[in-house]
């Protein structure tokens, strides 16, 4: 069911057949008025097609021609640009980030060799030292210390000799 | 280029681990060993087997005996601990640790009674051993080890 608009439209554009055109004339108030209406519309269609089709090139070639030419100078102009820019740009950041991690890499495989050569501290020439040594003179007066290095485990002993001789019952736990 | 990236990074976690290990805490540990002469020895404790064959050497005794000790674990070098028998403690005053050593102040004492005072550096790989007092048929050792 077409609406009052859309016959409207087609009444305008002449697209009714002829018992559709006759209804709706019709059912027309003032058709004089329609008909007034119809021709103002089909009046302003005919100037808009006359006034939007396309103006034809005249100098069509002559403009491509130009379009050309400027788009291949820009070419020319952006590759000497380009050329140094990628000469300078070898150092990339992946080839940075490649270079410090290699160099990385070669600096702690040479540490790593470097302290294996070298003693470990813990293993270091370091031996035990015997800063001071005192036996109260008053409990064993005759004791003497002496101290000296195995070679053998490294041990450091502290000799001490003159103490007091003790019964066996201090050896309790 | 990502597995390049993962092995470079794995050789790098390795040598890193390799160059620099983790220093675990350090533990002296001290103990009164009474040596003796038998026919029969017995085997030492865990902490004086390694010194054993020095020991014999040392001071003649086929036998050594744990009557007392201590371990202490070294966290700032600055610690105080005794170990002790029924009869004898030993007092380790620990003043702070140097790069040969830990500084110890050792003290023996007989029941109340202070047999010997002694300033030491104690070194890891050096342990050091005093010659005690003889007890009975055998012989007082002290022992300490950083371990």
């Amino acid at each position: 069911m077409k609406t009052f608009e859309e016959k409207w439209t087609a009444w305008v554009d002449d697209e009714l057949d002829d018992a559709e055109r006759a209804e709706f004339e019709a059912s027309l108030d003032d058709r004089a008025v329609a008909e007034a209406e119809k021709l103002q519309a089909r009046r302003l269609g005919a100037l808009l097609k006359e006034q939007l089709q396309p103006r034809p090139f005249a100098n069509e070639e002559f403009f491509h021609h130009q379009l050309r030419g400027r788009i291949a100078a820009e070419t020319k102009a952006a590759e000497p640009c380009r050329r140094p820019q990628e000469r300078e740009s070898w150092w990339t950041i992946r080839r940075l980030l490649w270079t410090g991690t290699t160099s990385l890499a070669i600096f702690a495989v040479c540490t790593f060799f470097v302290m294996r050569q070298e003693p470990a501290p813990d293993q270091s020439q370091y031996l035990t030292q015997i800063l001071k040594a005192k036996v109260d003179p008053d409990v064993s007066p005759y004791a003497t210390v002496s101290i000296f290095q195995t070679k053998q485990d490294r041990v450091t002993v502290l000799w001490v000799d003159g103490l007091k001789t003790l019964p066996a019952e201090y050896a309790a736990k | 280029m990502r597995a390049r990236f993962l092995a470079l990074a794995a050789v790098l976690i390795v040598l890193g681990a390799s160059a620099s290990p983790a220093r675990a805490d350090e533990k002296v540990w001290s103990g009164l060993v009474l040596a003796t002469n038998v026919a029969h020895p017995a085997p030492p404790p865990p902490e004086v087997r390694r010194l054993r064959d020095t020991l014999q050497r040392t001071f003649g005794y086929n036998q050594f005996e744990l009557i007392g000790q201590a371990q202490q674990a070294l966290s700032t070098g600055e610690e105080n601990w005794a170990a002790r028998s029924k009869h004898f403690s030993l007092h380790v005053d620990s003043r702070g640790a140097t790069p040969d050593g830990y500084r110890l102040k050792l003290q023996l004492y007989q029941d109340r009674q202070t047999l010997l005072e002694t300033d030491a550096t104690l070194s890891k790989s050096s342990p050091l051993v005093i010659k005690g007092p003889l007890i009975g048929a055998g012989q007082l050792l002290l022992l300490l080890v950083v371990q």
